[in-house]
C-alpha cells in the first residue's frame, strides 16, 4: 500500500470544517442545555473540554506517531482488551457521522426539498463521501484545501449579514441564574469533542506527526471562535427564548435576516456551507472507519469495505432515529453526555494507564522503539 | 466438405503467396505495407548511377515530384544524377549547386569510376557552403529528400551526397486568431517544427534550452521535438515526458492532439490534462517556470506539461496589463467561468425547487413571462443550450463568407422568433446568452469545451434534483480534479494543495519586481527567480545625496 501523507495545515481545515459544521448545523449550546442568553459562556466552556480531549486522544496519538489506535490499542491492552475498545471507536465512526448526515438530510427535506425521500439525501452525500475515500486520504485532503476558503468565506457572510437584526438586549442579564445552566449546556458540545477521536487515525498519515497536537489545538480553537461568535449572534438576533426552542437556530437566523430589498435570502449559503463541512465530515469518518475494519481484520487495502461500509452506514443513519424528535433526545445532555464519556473518554483512560504502565515497566522509549522495528 | 477444403486450400495460398512476396522483389505489387517498409530499410545504392535510378524509381513508384537531372561534369565527365524533391527545395540554391557541378571548374584528380573521391571533392571544394551529409541507403537517400535536400549521386560511387536546399513555403508567422491579445506580442507558432522552436529560442537565449528530437509515426515519420531549461525542469519529469513520447508507436502523428492522447495521465478526464497553444511567449513562460514543451511538426500547437488548472484561466494579457488591471481582468474570467458552467444549472434548480429565494418581484416577473411557455424550464434551457452549441460548431465549420448568414439566422430567426411564438420564455434565452458570453472569456478553447460538457449535466442536476443536485455535481467535480494528476503534479495546485506562495498569481497578479519565487511544485530546483527587494522607489543614492546635502540644486 503506498503510503498517503497529508500535510498537518490539511489537518486542521478538515477538523475546523467538521468542527464548526456542528455549530452551525445544530448549534448545541444553545438548543440541548439551559443556558440561553449566557451559551456563549457555555461555548467557552465546551473550548476548553475539547482542548482537553484533544490533550486526551493527540497526546497519545503522538507517542505511537507510524500507527492508528487500532494497532497499538492492542498493543497496549492486548488482543481481547484492544479489540474491544476499538469496536467503541469503530461506532463512535459511524454513528457520529450517519446522526450528522441524518440532521443535514432532515433540514433539506424541512426546508427546501420537501417532496424528496429523505434517503436518497443521505445516499447521495453519503455517495460522495464514499468516491471520495475510495480516491484516498490526499484526495480529502486536498478537496478540504480547496473547499476551506468558500467554506469561511459563507459562515462569515451570513455572520455579518446578521449583524443588521442584532440586539443587545438579547444578551442580558449575564449569568442571572448562576453557572449551572451554563455548564448543563456545555455537556454536550464538549462531549461533541469526542469528533477528534480522528486523531487517532489521521496522525499517522500526517507529515510531522508531533505537531498533531497544536494543529488540532488551532483548530479547535478556530471553531470555537465560530462557535462563539455564531451563538453570540443567534442569540442577538433570534432572542433566547426563539433560540434555544428552534431546531436549527443558526439556519433560522440567516433565515429572518432581509440585509436590503434585493437580496434578502442569504440562508442558500448557510445550507451550502453545510453541506461542504457535511461532505468533509463524512469523508473523514468514513475513512477513519475503513481504515479502522481494514486494519482489524487485518486487510491491506481498505477499499474494498468502502462500499459495504457505505450501505450499512444508509441503514444507520436512516433507521437509528425514528424522526427528528429522536435526534433532539439524542442530543440532551443527560443522555449524550454519559454516553460520550463511556465509550471516549474511558476508554482512552485505560489506554493512557496501560501506556504509562508499560513505560515506566519497560523503560519507556526503548519499548516502543524495539516494537517499531519488529516487522508486523 | 468441398468448399471447407477449398477454403482450407485458399487460405494456405494466401500465406504462400505472402511468403513468396517477401522473398521477392521491390517490384512485386503483392507486398504489403509493413513489407514493402522493411524491404525498402534493406535496399542499399548500388555503384552504377542507371542501377541506382532504377531502384529509386521502382521503390518509389517514379513520382511525377521527384526531379532527376542527370548530366555529366569534370574533366572526366563523370556522369551525375541531382535529385530532388519539387516543393521542398529552394530552386535559387539547386541552381546553385548545379552551375558549380556543371561549369567543370574544378581540377578532379580522379579518373574514371572514382566515384567516391569525386564526391569527396564536391563536398570539400564546392558545397562549403551548404550543410552536407552522405546518404548510403534508399531510405536514407529518401528522408534526406523529404527534409528539403538535394542528392548528388555519381557514377562508381555507391554514397550520394545530401546538401540541404531546404525551401518549403510556409505560411507567414501570424497571431493565433483563438488566442489574441491585446498588449501581448503578435508572433503564433506556424507548422514549421524548426521555426517554432526558433520562436521560443528568440525568447530564450541560454544555451541551457535544451530540445531532444524524435520521429513518431512509421509512416508518417512525424518529427516531434521535447524542450525544456536544463537544470530548471526536474530530471524526473524530463525523464517522465521522454519514457513517454518515446513509447508511441504509431504509423502517423497528424497533430499535437496525438500526443496529447497518447502521454496524458487519464485518459477519461474531461479536463486537458495537457496544456496547449499557439502562442510562444505562454510557452516560454511556461518553460521559465520549470515545465516541459512537447513540440510537434506540421501543427501550430505545442503541448506543455505538467499542467495545472489555474493555467487555463490566465491570458497572456494578464501579464503585459499593469498589475491591477490585469488582476481585475483575471478575476472577471474566474467569475465567467463559474458563470459558464452552473449558471443554466442554478436557474433552472431555482425556478423548479427553489422559488422562495427568489425575490417577490423578480419572481412574479419571470413567472408572467413564462405563463403559455409549453415547456418544462429543464428543456427549455437544455434545447436554447443545444441550439448556441449548435450555432457554434456551425460558425467554425462554415464557409467565412456565409459567416453573418448563420449570426442573422441566429440571432434574430431562432431567438427572436421563438420567444414572440412563445416558444422559449426571455429569461431563458438571457441566461443562455449570458453563459455563452461567458465561456468565451476562458482563454484555453479546449477548457470551455469541457466546461460546455459540464453545463449540461448541471443542468439535469440542477433540474430532477434543486440546489442539492448541483452542490453535488460540484463536489463531484471537485473530488475528481483534486484526484487528478498530470504528470504527477497535482491538477488544483495551488489551491488543493494549498501553497500560499503561489498565490501570487493565481486570482491576482503580483507585480512582477513582487514574483521572486517560481511556482513551488515545479520550480523546486531553484525556487528562487530573482533577488527581493527590487520594488521601484526613489534612487537610494538620490536619497543619501540628499541627506548630506551634497549635489543638491541650488533654488535661486
Amino acid at each position: 500500500m503506498t503510503t498517503e501523507k497529508i500535510h498537518n495545515r490539511q489537518l486542521v481545515f478538515m477538523l475546523f470544517m467538521i468542527r464548526s459544521t456542528v455549530t452551525i448545523a445544530s448549534l448545541p449550546v444553545l438548543t440541548t442545555g439551559t443556558a440561553e442568553q449566557d451559551a456563549w459562556l457555555s461555548a467557552i466552556v465546551s473550548l476548553a473540554a475539547t482542548l482537553l480531549m484533544i490533550l486526551l486522544i493527540g497526546g497519545l496519538a503522538i507517542k505511537f506517531p507510524e500507527e492508528t489506535v487500532f494497532e497499538y490499542s492492542r498493543k497496549l491492552l492486548g488482543k481481547t482488551g484492544g479489540t474491544i475498545i476499538c469496536f467503541f471507536f469503530l461506532w463512535i465512526f459511524l454513528n457520529t457521522a450517519a446522526t450528522e448526515v441524518r440532521i443535514y438530510a432532515e433540514l433539506l427535506t424541512i426546508g427546501f426539498l420537501p417532496h424528496t425521500p429523505l434517503i436518497f439525501l443521505v445516499s447521495s452525500m453519503v455517495l460522495l463521501a464514499a468516491v471520495a475515500v475510495s480516491l484516498g486520504v490526499e484526495v480529502i485532503a486536498r478537496t478540504a484545501d480547496a473547499l476551506i476558503f468558500s467554506y469561511i468565506f459563507f459562515i462569515a457572510a451570513s455572520l455579518l449579514g446578521a449583524l443588521k437584526g442584532f440586539d443587545f438586549i438579547n444578551l442580558q442579564p449575564v449569568l442571572s441564574r448562576g453557572f449551572g445552566p451554563v455548564f448543563s449546556s456545555a455537556l454536550t458540545p464538549a462531549a461533541l469533542g469526542n469528533q477528534n477521536l480522528v486523531l487517532g487515525v489521521l496522525v499517522p498519515t500526517l507529515t510531522t506527526p508531533r505537531k498533531a497536537i497544536p494543529s488540532a489545538a488551532l483548530a479547535a480553537l478556530l471553531s470555537g471562535i465560530v462557535l462563539i461568535l455564531s451563538t453570540i449572534t443567534v442569540v442577538g438576533v433570534l432572542g433566547p427564548k426563539i433560540g434555544s426552542s428552534s431546531l436549527f437556530p443558526f439556519f433560522l437566523m440567516t433565515k429572518a435576516i432581509e440585509i436590503s430589498r434585493f437580496v434578502e435570502r442569504i440562508e442558500a449559503l448557510v445550507v451550502i456551507a453545510w453541506g461542504l463541512g457535511i461532505f468533509i465530515n463524512l469523508s473523514v469518518f468514513l475513512y477513519c472507519g475503513a481504515r479502522g475494519i481494514s486494519q482489524l481484520a487485518r486487510i491491506r487495502d481498505y477499499r474494498p469495505l468502502i462500499g459495504p461500509m457505505a450501505i450499512f452506514w444508509i441503514i444507520l443513519s436512516i433507521h437509528t432515529y425514528d424522526d427528528f424528535l429522536d435526534l433532539i433526545k439524542f442530543f440532551q445532555p443527560r443522555v449524550f453526555f454519559p454516553y460520550s464519556i463511556t465509550i471516549t473518554v474511558l476508554p482512552y483512560l485505560l489506554l493512557w494507564a496501560a501506556y504509562l504502565i508499560r513505560h515506566a515497566g519497560r523503560g519507556g522509549k526503548k519499548y516502543i522503539r524495539k516494537r517499531r522495528i519488529k516487522p508486523e | 466438405m468441398k468448399w471447407l477444403t477449398a477454403l482450407l486450400r485458399g487460405k494456405k495460398s494466401h500465406t504462400a503467396q505472402k511468403k513468396k512476396a517477401e522473398a521477392g522483389k521491390i517490384t512485386d505489387s503483392r507486398m504489403d505495407i509493413s513489407q514493402r517498409e522493411a524491404a525498402v530499410k534493406s535496399l542499399s545504392l548500388k555503384k552504377s548511377l542507371p542501377e541506382t535510378l532504377k531502384l529509386i524509381r521502382e521503390v518509389t513508384g517514379a513520382p511525377g515530384d521527384l526531379t532527376i537531372r542527370e548530366f555529366r561534369a569534370g574533366r572526366e565527365q563523370v556522369e551525375i544524377a541531382l535529385l530532388h524533391l519539387e516543393g521542398f527545395v529552394d530552386n535559387k540554391l539547386v541552381e546553385n549547386i548545379l552551375r558549380m557541378l556543371g561549369l567543370g571548374s574544378f581540377q578532379s584528380p580522379v579518373g574514371k569510376g572514382a566515384g567516391p573521391n569525386l564526391l569527396q571533392e564536391f563536398r570539400r571544394r564546392l558545397l562549403q557552403s551548404a550543410e552536407t551529409k552522405e546518404v548510403a541507403t534508399v531510405d536514407e537517400l529518401w528522408s534526406a529528400l523529404t527534409n528539403g535536400c538535394t542528392v548528388i549521386l555519381c557514377h562508381g560511387s555507391a554514397t550520394g551526397l545530401a546538401c540541404d536546399t531546404w525551401g518549403f513555403k510556409y505560411r507567414n508567422i501570424e497571431e493565433p486568431s483563438a488566442e489574441s491579445t491585446i498588449r501581448g506580442p503578435r508572433d503564433g507558432f506556424i507548422e514549421s517544427f524548426y521555426t517554432n522552436v526558433a520562436l521560443l529560442r528568440k525568447r530564450i537565449k541560454t544555451p541551457n534550452l535544451w530540445l531532444e528530437e524524435f520521429t513518431l509515426g512509421s509512416l508518417s515519420r512525424t518529427k516531434v521535438g521535447i524542450l525544456y531549461i536544463k537544470g530548471l525542469a526536474s530530471e524526473e519529469l524530463v525523464q517522465e515526458v521522454r519514457q513517454r513520447v518515446s513509447r508511441i508507436k504509431t504509423d502517423a502523428i497528424m497533430g499535437s492532439g496525438y500526443i496529447e492522447d497518447f502521454i496524458e495521465d487519464n485518459p477519461f478526464s474531461i479536463f486537458p490534462l495537457l496544456f496547449q497553444t499557439e502562442r510562444p511567449d505562454r510557452v516560454a513562460g511556461c518553460l521559465l517556470e520549470g515545465r516541459v514543451a512537447v513540440i510537434t511538426d506540421n501543427t501550430s500547437f505545442v503541448l506543455v506539461a505538467p499542467m495545472d488548472f489555474p493555467m487555463l484561466l490566465q491570458a497572456p494579457d494578464d501579464y503585459y496589463e499593469k498589475m491591477f488591471i490585469g488582476s481585475f481582468l483575471r478575476l472577471l474570467r474566474y467569475f465567467a467561468f463559474g458563470i459558464s458552467i452552473f449558471l443554466p444549472g442554478i436557474y433552472v434548480a431555482v425556478i423548479v425547487f427553489h422559488n422562495e429565494l427568489l425575490q417577490a418581484q423578480l419572481l412574479l416577473r419571470i413567472a408572467a413571462v413564462k405563463e403559455g411557455v409549453p415547456f418544462p424550464v429543464v428543456a427549455e434551457v437544455f434545447l436554447m443550450e443545444i441550439l448556441f452549441e449548435l450555432l457554434r460548431e456551425a460558425g467554425i465549420r462554415l464557409p467565412r463568407a456565409i459567416g453573418p448568414a448563420i449570426s442573422i439566422v441566429g440571432a434574430l430567426v431562432l431567438g427572436d422568433a421563438a420567444i414572440r411564438a412563445g416558444l422559449v420564455s426571455p429569461p431563458v434565452v438571457i441566461i443562455v446568452s449570458l453563459t455563452a458570453i461567458a465561456s468565451f472569456t476562458v482563454p484555453t478553447f479546449s477548457f470551455g469545451i469541457a466546461a460546455r460538457l459540464l453545463r449540461f449535466i448541471f443542468i439535469f442536476l440542477g433540474g430532477a434534483f434543486g440546489l442539492f443536485g448541483i452542490q453535488f455535481g460540484g463536489l463531484l467535480v471537485l473530488i475528481y480534479m483534486s484526484s487528478v494528476r498530470s504528470f504527477g503534479y497535482p491538477y488544483l495546485a495551488p489551491v488543493a494543495p494549498l501553497i500560499l506562495k503561489s498565490f501570487k498569481d493565481l486570482a491576482f497578479r503580483a507585480w512582477w519586481w513582487r514574483m521572486n519565487t517560481r511556482p513551488l511544485l515545479l520550480g523546486a530546483r531553484e525556487p528562487v527567480r530573482q533577488p527581493r527587494g527590487q520594488q521601484p522607489r526613489p534612487d537610494i543614492e538620490e536619497e543619501e545625496k540628499e541627506k548630506t546635502g551634497k549635489g543638491r540644486k541650488n533654488d535661486h
